[in-house]
């Protein structure tokens, strides 16, 4: 069964375009990266599917329900973490967890501490005096609280150190063994690929590809650097399996998927002064898609 | 009930001051009464020296200043002002504060339809309005009864501090409709100021005009206090506007808001 069907998802700002035809769906009980530079139109998604923003066309259904009609029924088992957390500034961390609590039916209260404990975060707090990370931890809690049965994270790691977002992930893990679907918004591949079954790439407003985590490592993109001594032979790297070439006075650059052991080959014998095997950043590979594209 | 638990508890501090401060001036200004009372006479003997339509600007072409009550007009022309200002703040600010403190990302997320966020901020904002009245009506019959030397006219008191009660209802649908008209508000206070001083400002104009077509425009005019002692009743013609406009006020909030989008943050 689809938890999330999204089906030709349009929506502008104006003139402005917000996304163009987004179409794709999320199956029960798995956990569904959306990755894609900022700005590429994730958060527009995520918004119109918690009905936020109302769409230009098309539309999306939750558990099988339209999101701006059913939204507010749908909403009881939904669990939405934004980028940016921002709560009632003179309230204590705990008032604005209950608060959050007090809109869901049989909310389990001894979970707040249960996921304070798990998050390290202090409840007694007031929220203007919490770091970014701290804000964003409340955020973590009064999302998985109400133990939503879709869980959305719209960019959940930032400002949270790395021993905290390893608790995070155990935590979604945890709530996606329960039974709980997880839409997972990043613009960091790597924490996609850790928790991720399938994505979605998102560019520019419109959905490039989507794609199985496994599928995509076979297709591992490594970045070269060669900087040669003399003259380089362009034609040398005339490979399948090479994108992205360029050429900077006696440096080379270029992408590789692969046998790795084909580029050793053609660099016997040659006189190299520098040599550097990269991952790709995402923007590399998302222009990679795109000439796909073209 | 807990948004409107939530809104009442935010707006506490503001509520207080605003309640002590109208009560406080009110009452201040009527101390005043026992010390002139014998000299008003006088004062009413220089007022009407003044050209007609001087007088008329200031209110006081019909004045009568024997009684407490004509007096009473005087200070609370002033509440009538600052009260359509607290009232338009909280109306411009109860449902834009979401978007500028950015917390609609966490309330509109809530298993709650628009409609009832918006209904349960409307309400926070009407209970705010009834207790600051009741709370200026108490301070004002105590002082009024206290200073008062003869029995007064218990009615007219009545209806004049009552007038608080519609203008800031009007004012609070007004500010309601402007935040939902409006994309964004970034500061409260320079367009409830604004716009209350406005209307108070083509009513004043008003009073020397008096042009009827004119008077339909500013809601200081439904319930112009030296008319109220004169008449002894609210005009039905501009209390009927007041019901039609805060009526449409508040149905366009609800109308907009549907159909609004959250600015993302």
């Amino acid at each position: 069964m689809n938890v999330i069907e999204i089906n030709q998802l349009t929506k502008y700002y104006g003139k402005h375009r917000g996304i163009e035809n987004v179409t794709f769906s999320v199956e029960e009980g798995e956990i569904f990266g959306f990755i894609g530079p900022n700005g590429a139109g994730k958060s527009t998604t995520i918004r119109a599917l918690l009905s936020l923003i109302h769409p230009t066309s098309g539309s999306a259904t939750i558990f099988g329900k339209d999101c701006i009609k059913y939204g507010s029924e749908l909403r009881r088992d939904i669990g939405y973490l934004p980028s940016e957390v921002f709560y009632y500034e003179h309230m204590k961390v705990l008032e604005v967890l209950k608060y959050s609590a007090s809109f869901y039916d049989d909310v389990d209260y001894t979970r707040i501490q249960t996921l304070a404990d798990v998050m390290d975060l202090d409840l007694t707090k007031r929220i203007d005096d919490l770091s970014y990370g701290n804000k964003k931890k409340v955020g973590i809690i009064q999302g998985l609280l109400h133990e939503p049965k879709l869980i959305i994270l719209d960019e959940p790691t930032g400002g949270l150190d790395p021993l905290m977002q390893q608790n995070f992930f155990d935590l979604i893990r945890t709530e996606n063994k329960k039974g709980a679907t997880v839409l997972f918004s990043s613009h960091i591949l790597s924490e996609v690929q850790k928790l991720c079954g399938r994505v979605a790439i998102i560019k520019d407003g419109t959905i490039v590809k989507i794609e199985n985590i496994r599928d995509m490592q076979k297709h591992n993109y490594k970045k070269f650097t060669l900087e040669y001594k003399g003259v380089i032979d362009v034609h040398h790297f005339n490979l399948d399996g090479i994108t992205n070439l360029t050429l900077e006075e006696n440096t080379l650059h270029f992408l590789f998927k692969g046998d790795i052991n084909r580029i050793i080959e053609r660099l016997q014998g040659q006189a190299l002064l520098n040599f550097l095997v990269e991952e790709p950043s995402l923007e590399e590979i998302f222009m990679h898609y795109y000439q796909k594209e073209d | 009930m807990n948004i409107l638990k939530q809104e009442l508890r935010m707006g506490k501090k503001a509520l207080i001051i605003w309640c002590l401060s109208l009560a406080g001036i009110l009452v201040l200004f009527m101390l005043i009464y026992p010390s002139i009372s014998s000299q008003l006479e006088d004062f009413q003997k220089v007022f009407k020296s003044f050209p007609i339509e001087f007088q008329r600007a200031l209110g006081i072409a019909d004045l009568q200043l024997n009684t407490i009550l004509s007096y009473y007009q005087f200070p609370f022309t002033y509440i009538l002002l600052a009260g359509a200002v607290q009232a338009m703040n909280m109306g411009v600010a109860v449902i834009s504060s979401e978007v500028r403190e950015k917390t609609g990302d966490f309330l509109f997320v809530k298993p709650v339809t628009r409609n009832r966020i918006i209904s349960m901020k409307i309400l926070a904002v009407l209970v705010q309005i009834l207790i600051t009245n009741a709370f200026v009506f108490v301070a004002a019959l105590i002082t009024v009864t206290i200073l008062s030397a003869e029995p007064y006219n218990v009615k007219l008191f009545v209806l004049i501090t009552s007038s608080l009660l519609f203008i800031q209802i009007f004012f609070a649908s007004l500010g309601l409709f402007v935040s939902a008209f409006l994309r964004r508000i970034r500061t409260v206070l320079p367009i409830s100021m604004g716009v209350v001083f406005i209307f108070y400002i083509i009513f004043l104009l008003n009073e020397t005009l008096k042009d009827e077509k004119l008077g339909l425009i500013s809601p200081f005019g439904y319930f112009d206090l030296s008319e109220l002692s004169k008449t002894m009743n609210y005009d039905s013609l501009y209390l009927l506007l007041w019901f039609v406009l805060v009526g449409l006020f508040i149905f366009l909030t609800f109308r907009l808001f549907a159909r609004k989008d959250l600015p993302s943050i």
